[in-house]
This record gives structure tokens, C-alpha cells and sequence, in this order.
């Protein structure tokens, strides 16, 4: 993603200004977006000023992210939905699971200790397929391969994939290319992940 | 038929519920995104279904999503909360995973095989899984923007008090 943002502005009397700032590193939350967005329109319908508008963005900047272990808990059960959706027995929403709340946890983990983000996706995905691995190793149920398939999903990067092409039919295709390697780099580490735990637990892959 | 149809629409709300939460939505937006996600894939399940002429993945993705789009526009204005907020998560469940990193891995094994039938079958198997991957993506992203741009003034104004 661009590492600068330039703003140019012309003031009632003509007078043009131009701003560069940096760009801080942030992640998606559309709570911080919706509040932006209603901010907004009150600076536009209530003609709120600098010093009044400056506050709010302060405030929403502060915005909490979600709670870490309510988040580990839903993308755990999201994960073995996905599995049942991909016509998973229960048995194989159970194993992925437990491999999506070891994978994602370990997520957490090494984001906060600041590691490469490739590294954090190639890591949680052969932990996740090892752990998947156990429905084929141990024959606890009927869909095995499919509790593998899935067992990695909650690593494939949505939404930048979402914006990237969002952004190729805007035209903005500096920004779609940024975003669409990004999302690529991001997939080719998780298939990394995933075939080096397929091959460590001797499980074909393909 | 019944059956599986209401068990693909629980399934979906709750992925829809959990990769939003990865995004941080505000609290009121889950109910939404479970809802509208559970429509969208539930049509996506019957286009696609035998009885009803077993629709193509990628047309029935982005006809799918052009209804999650919709519904994301038309609920806006009641929750106060941008459209994207909606969409966004509730597309996450119809996000082709298992096509993208197939056609990595495919093209991987390409490299190994270095004989004609093995590299064939890889890359069969990395031209298929890439296309379908790249064109639900761009038929998800066209069908669930274009309710925003069609309903602009319904769209842009979902945040504004007045």
C-alpha cells in the first residue's frame, strides 16, 4: 500500500495548499470506518470546525479493537461452519475447529511479538493443517479431506482481495496492484503452510 | 432439499459472524451480516442446485452477491452504519479459498514435475482453479458494488442523521 498520502486543498480565495503525511499501519475496522463516515456528514451538515472536527478524529482514533478472545472464539466457529458448508461431517467442523482456534491463537501470539506477517501466515497454516491432519491420521470421520481443505481458510485474506479488485474497477489500479500482491504474497505463505504440514504428516497433497 | 437450503444459510450467517469480527464491525452490524450473508448464500446454494438447473459458480456468485449488495444498501439507512460494512463481511463466506490456494499449490507441483503428462496435469489443475478463483472474485466485486452505485443517494446518506 502507498507509504504516503498527498492532499491538496483550494481555499475560498484560490490560494492552493498541498499536504504529504505518512501512512501509519493500521488494521481493517469498519467500526473505526462508520464512525469516520458519520463524522463526515456532520462536518458537512453542521459546518463543525477544525478544532471540533480534530477532537472526533482523536476520539476515533482511540476506538478499542475487539476483544481478542471473542474474535479467537468466532473465527474458531466460523472456520467449522465453513467446514460444514464445504459438506464437512460434524467430526470434521470439530477437528478444524481446534485447528483454527490453535492456528488463529498462535496468530495473535506472533503478530503481537511484531513477526513478519508471512512468516505469521506460513506458521498458522502448517500448524492448522498438521492439527487437521488428525481426522485422515486417526480415521475419526467420514470427510477428512475436506476438514484439511478448510482447516486454512480463515487465513485467506477477504476482504484486501475484495478491495483490490474493487479497486481495479474504480480505476485505481496503482492501489489494485499493491493490494492484489499483497493478497497473492499472503496466499502463496499459507499454501506453503499447508503443503509442508500435508507432506510432514505424509498425506498426499492434490 | 429444504433441509440443507436452511442448513446453508446457519452455516453461512455464523462464518459471516466470525470472519467479520476479524474486521472489527460495530456491534450492531453482526445481526446484519448473519442475515444478509444466510440470504445471499442460500440463493447461491439453490442457483447452483440440480433442481434448479445448476447454475454455473461464478454467475450464481455474482448474482448472489448483487442481492448482498442490495440488502447491505437497503439496511444501511436503519442501522446507521455504511453499506460496505455489511457487504464486505457477508461476501466473506462466497470468497473462493480453497480455488486460490489450490492453484498456488498447483502451480508448485508444476515446477516438480518436470515430465510432459505430470506438468500438464498441474497446470490444468492451476489454469482451472486460478480462472474460476479470478472470476467469482470479479463477479462477487461487480455484483455486490453495483447496488451502491445504482443506489448512491441511499448509499452515501446511510450515516447522516437528518
Amino acid at each position: 500500500m502507498p507509504r504516503h498520502i498527498s492532499f491538496s486543498v483550494v481555499s475560498e480565495d484560490g490560494e492552493p495548499r498541498i499536504f504529504m503525511t505518512g501512512t501509519g499501519k493500521s488494521n481493517i475496522s469498519f467500526d473505526i470506518v462508520s464512525r469516520l463516515s458519520r463524522i463526515s456528514w456532520e462536518i458537512a451538515d453542521n459546518k463543525w470546525d477544525v478544532d471540533r472536527a480534530e477532537k472526533a478524529l482523536q476520539s476515533v482514533k482511540e476506538t478499542k479493537p475487539a476483544n481478542r478472545w471473542w474474535i479467537l472464539f468466532a473465527v474458531s466457529c466460523a472456520n467449522g461452519a465453513f467446514c460444514r458448508l464445504f459438506s464437512g461431517d460434524a467430526v470434521a467442523a470439530a477437528v478444524v475447529f481446534v485447528a483454527t482456534m490453535c492456528g488463529y491463537y498462535l496468530k495473535q501470539l506472533l503478530i503481537e511479538k511484531k513477526v513478519d506477517i508471512r512468516i505469521v501466515f506460513a506458521a498458522c497454516a502448517f500448524v492448522s493443517s498438521v492439527l487437521a491432519c488428525a481426522d485422515k491420521l486417526f480415521s475419526l470421520g467420514t470427510t477428512p479431506d475436506i476438514a484439511i481443505g478448510t482447516s486454512v481458510l480463515y487465513l485467506v485474506p477477504g476482504i484486501p482481495l475484495l478491495n483490490a479488485f474493487s479497486d481495479m474497477l474504480d480505476r485505481h489500479y496503482i492501489c489494485f496492484f499493491s493490494r492484489m500482491t499483497d493478497a497473492l504474497v499472503l496466499i502463496c505463505c499459507l499454501s506453503i503452510g499447508l503443503c509442508a504440514g500435508m507432506w510432514a504428516m505424509g498425506i498426499g497433497m492434490f | 432439499m429444504i433441509e440443507n437450503f436452511l442448513s446453508d444459510a446457519f452455516f453461512a450467517a455464523i462464518a459471516a459472524i466470525g470472519f467479520s469480527a476479524i474486521s472489527n464491525p460495530p456491534r450492531k452490524a453482526y445481526i446484519f451480516c448473519a442475515l444478509i450473508a444466510a440470504t445471499g448464500h442460500s440463493i447461491r446454494f439453490l442457483l447452483m442446485s440440480p433442481e434448479l438447473g445448476q447454475m454455473s459458480i461464478v454467475p450464481a456468485s455474482a448474482i448472489a452477491s448483487s442481492v448482498i449488495g442490495l440488502l447491505a444498501v437497503l439496511l444501511s439507512p436503519f442501522a446507521k452504519i455504511p453499506a460496505e460494512t455489511f457487504m464486505f463481511p457477508s461476501l466473506l463466506p462466497m470468497i473462493p479459498g480453497i480455488y486460490a490456494y489450490k492453484s498456488v499449490g498447483a502451480l508448485a507441483m508444476c515446477l516438480l514435475h518436470t515430465d510432459e503428462t505430470g506438468f500438464l496435469h498441474y497446470f490444468y489443475l492451476f489454469s482451472t482453479n486460478g480462472l474460476v478463483c479470478l472470476f467469482i472474485i470479479i463477479g462477487m466485486v461487480i455484483g455486490g458494488t453495483l447496488p451502491v452505485f445504482l443506489l448512491k443517494k441511499i448509499a452515501y446518506r446511510a450515516t447522516r442523521k437528518s
